[in-house]
């Protein structure tokens, strides 16, 4: 197919190169060492507790515990190439360690989300059929219920002090078992991370293995991570992000927002999950590739969690959703002592007000810029770019990327037209883990169709117009309609469920269930939200709860959302 | 009465408990409390205002020896302690509040307890050793300030020694229990049932004044049950520091009476409390909507 006219590319700026060519590392691994040549005794990592407590990893220390990791997953644990691995852990040291470990073993890594619950778990292990499950201690006890019916064979347990000092290790973890009693049993065989690693550093010595020998023949179109995202249909799906995915797309992320960057002096702060694709490739990739210093918050909520690590440390870029900027703005003690050194904010995940930008801006003395993408896209198509930011806009798309609006008919709409925005790059999946008919749904030859409708306007910014699935993002997390009526329609009380998304000010969307229940069965709003909380993860339980007679249905019985969708908005657009 | 080595035993103890007590908070946080002072008012107020004249009352209506009256007074001028925090965080109370107020007490006591502990002696015309005390609080203050500094320095090492000192202060509790409560145990039994009631009282009825002052200010109840824990709950181990290093060998035994039962009782009280605390918590919570994520 012809390239598209890119008209974005007059506002690159100077040294933002249009086309940025095919990736300067051979794989993940490749880069994790070279990095850690180029860096080594500079800290890499440090996560950092409420308390200030923290730990820290240097860029060596990660790259010679990733070596002995994946040594202990090949040669312990039995793995092959291509075994999927399962991480399931907030943001704390392990994780680096792990991911690094996993894309050198030549495995392929699956992000789980730490709070979900038992049978999110066993749906999402069920479908990636993982071989090894990398996990924090806080959730071990859901292993053995998750793994019922399809057993992991290797779990190792980290937890959030992993790698911190003796004294504060220790503290923490007897404030966790004893006073929190956060900690519970964990029923299956597991290896603790460090016995793991040490179990992998004797298997170097005495073998004389190198963990390099595992990659050797891995390539940029290789399988890395399996990123899981809702589907429509409700049933999960793995998109399969590759290392040219990765390395190709924190290039292209940074290629136009690296304007300020200083390789080896800047501190990020990563209060977003790293298990979220943004904060993978942006935070944990693309700031590790640079030399900075990447500050781990375990838990950002409440949000006064990140009090002392904006104190104790010279934080210069951070990322973030909506939601985050929002909620830093109006806490007194940032409002009082905001960072002094921030260069540059992020957002992503979910529209960025431009209340809240500019609140921001005004708080922390530096601009918040917003970005777009998918998990299906490693994530990042667009960004706003430095010093040309539009309110309002996702922004231009990142080099070597091309963005378009599509018609019903698959075909390219010229500029200015309303249509499906479609993009096409070196960071668009290799396909959905396993379905290649939901992948052929999404993809029209090269281009990837993001399900977003939007336009380009006369300089080439895009515009989100509205959301042609029915997905809804709270706080940056999808949620798939579907997977609550799902869960709703299980409680025998609920005759008919209809859900979705409404604004809401805090989380950018929340979710809405309209309910049909029962005659006399007194169902409430309090039922219908504990039913939901005991069987999904927090973000997708409905926020609120309306009781209805009977739900507005097409002339084949479908419900239809939007109808709903409309009233709401009346109801909204009236107040 | 006891001896040298359990007074210098007592003097480093209370000299880490005041670290531990420094280095639960920055300067920072120090500095933008001071900017915004509301929070602190109350603070102050509940601690110099409420606790020492409850003190008085207790001395006008009891029936006391001039020492045991010393020890009401003195133990009810102390500045907040670190137990508070503790029981604070059990209750599920604001414990950043309890932390700040607990440190601006001691850092404003090394003026306010003398000044007020001088005006209520005066009124009950008691004798005090104001400049000896004043030396005290102001040595015990430089372990605070260094406290702070460390845990800005090092955050790692300030938690730790946060940690050791709130363990401490539990274990300083053990430590009369065994030490100083079998020395003088016939003390104890020859002593009136009012300086038991004092002694108790102090907590209890601090701790209920302390909870309404703060509702009658409208304070959310999360934030009241907080001030009614750091009113309640004074500085123990300080006073018993100040009767051991500022009052003559023979007065000691009969001024140290309340400061010691009330730090015994305390425990006792604040447990209570909390349980309460805890219950009123899960009430509330169960009305209140979640908030999403």
């Amino acid at each position: 197919m012809a390239d598209t006219a890119k008209p974005w590319t007059a506002f690159y700026g100077d040294n933002v190169r249009a086309d940025i060519g095919g990736g300067s590392y051979r794989n993940l691994p490749d880069l994790v060492r070279s990095v850690a040549d180029t860096f080594g005794k500079a800290k890499a990592f440090t996560a950092v507790l409420p308390n200030g407590m923290n730990g820290t990893l240097t860029f060596k220390q990660v790259d010679e515990m990733s070596d002995a990791l994946a040594v202990y997953l090949r040669e312990v644990a039995g793995l092959s190439a291509g075994d999927r691995v399962a991480v399931q852990m907030p943001n704390c040291l392990g994780f680096p360690v792990a991911a690094f470990a996993i894309f050198k073993a030549g495995c392929v890594l699956v992000n789980v989300n730490p709070l979900y619950t038992t049978e999110e778990m066993a749906k999402q292990f069920e479908d990636a059929e993982p071989h090894a499950l990398i996990i924090i201690d806080l959730f071990a006890d859901k292993i053995s219920g998750a793994t019922k019916g399809h057993p992991i064979p290797n779990v190792i347990v980290t937890r959030v002090a992993e790698f911190f000092p003796v004294l504060p290790r220790g503290i923490v973890g007897l404030v966790q078992k004893y006073w929190d009693r956060s900690i519970k049993p964990i029923e299956v065989a597991h290896t603790r991370l460090p016995a793991a690693i040490a179990a992998g550093r004797a298997h170097i010595k005495s073998d004389k293995i190198e963990a390099d020998r595992y990659a050797q023949e891995v390539t940029l179109d290789d399988l890395a991570v399996l990123q899981y995202t809702g589907g429509t249909t409700g049933v999960a799906k793995g998109a399969m992000l590759t290392h040219g995915n990765l390395i190709l797309n924190m290039e292209q992320a940074m290629e136009l927002l690296g304007r300020d960057i200083v390789k080896g002096e800047e501190t990020i702060m990563t209060a977003l999950p790293l298990y979220h694709i943004f904060a993978f490739t942006v935070n944990m990739l693309a700031f590790y590739w640079l030399g900075a210093r990447n500050i781990l918050i375990p838990n950002p909520r409440p949000l006064s969690n990140l009090k002392r690590a904006f104190e104790n440390y010279k934080i210069t870029w951070m990322s973030g959703v909506n939601t985050l900027f929002n909620g830093l703005t109006n806490e007194v003690w940032f409002q009082d002592t905001p960072p002094k050194h921030m260069k540059f904010a992020g957002a992503g995940g979910m529209a960025l007000q431009s209340a809240v930008a500019e609140r921001w801006k005004e708080v922390a003395g530096c601009e918040v810029v917003q970005g777009y993408g998918l998990t299906e896209t490693s994530p990042v198509l667009t960004f706003e770019p430095l010093g040309n930011a539009r309110a309002g806009t996702i922004g231009i798309p990142v080099p070597s990327t091309e963005v378009a609006c599509f018609s019903e008919d698959g075909e390219i709409l010229p500029q200015g037209e309303t249509g499906e925005i479609a993009a096409r790059g070196p960071q668009i999946m290799k396909g959905y883990w396993k379905k290649p008919e939901e992948t052929s749904k999404v993809m029209n030859g090269e281009w990837f169709l993001t399900g977003d409708i939007g336009v380009m306007d006369e300089d080439g910014y895009f515009r989100i117009v509205d959301r042609k699935k029915d997905m809804v993002v709270v706080s940056g997390f999808n949620v798939y309609p579907n997977e609550v009526e799902d869960c709703l329609a299980k409680h025998d009380d609920v005759i008919e469920v209809a859900v979705i998304g409404v604004p809401d000010g805090a989380t950018g969307e929340a979710v809405k269930a309209f309910v049909v229940a029962a005659k006399d069965s007194g169902l409430n709003k309090d039922a219908v939200r504990n039913y939901c909380k005991e069987h999904l993860t927090a973000y997708k339980v409905p926020k609120q709860v309306e009781f209805r007679d009977e739900l507005p249905k097409s002339n084949v019985g479908k419900i239809l959302r939007k109808d709903l969708r409309a009233e709401e908005l009346a109801k909204i657009a009236a107040e | 009465m006891v001896d040298e080595f359990t007074q210098t035993l007592l003097g480093i103890m209370v000299g880490v408990i005041m670290l531990g007590l420094g280095a639960s908070l920055t300067p920072r946080d120090f500095f933008l409390a001071l900017k915004r002072p509301q929070g602190l008012l109350i603070g102050v107020i509940s601690q110099y205002g409420i606790m020492p004249f409850l003190g008085f009352l207790f001395v006008t209506f009891l029936v006391v020896p001039e020492p045991i009256a010393l020890g009401i007074l003195l133990m009810a001028c102390m500045p907040g302690g670190t137990t508070s925090n503790v029981f604070t965080y059990f209750s599920k109370g604001n414990l950043a509040l309890s932390l700040l107020m607990t440190v601006t007490s001691t850092a404003t006591g090394i003026i306010m307890v003398p000044l007020i502990l001088v005006i209520y002696a005066a009124t009950l015309d008691i004798e005090i050793p104001r400049g000896e005390i004043i030396k005290v609080l102001a040595v015990l203050l430089l372990p605070v300030l260094l406290g702070m500094t460390i845990r800005k320095l090092n955050a790692n090492v300030g938690a730790v020694m946060e940690f050791c000192g709130s363990m401490l202060g539990a274990f300083f509790i053990v430590f009369i229990a065994v030490t100083w409560v079998p020395q003088n145990w016939q003390f104890l039994l020859g002593t009136s049932a009012a300086t038991y009631v004092a002694a108790i009282g102090l907590g209890v009825v601090g701790i209920t004044l302390g909870y309404f002052f703060a509702r009658a200010l409208k304070l959310h109840p999360r934030n009241a049950r907080t001030v009614a824990l750091e009113t309640g709950i004074q500085n123990g181990p300080l006073a018993i520091a100040i009767v051991f290093f500022t009052f003559p060998d023979e007065q000691q035994q009969a001024i140290v009476a309340v400061p010691a039962l009330y730090s015994l009782f305390i425990v006792i009280t604040s447990t209570m409390v909390t349980f309460i605390f805890r219950r009123a918590n899960t009430a509330a919570e169960q009305k209140m909507p979640d908030s999403l994520l």
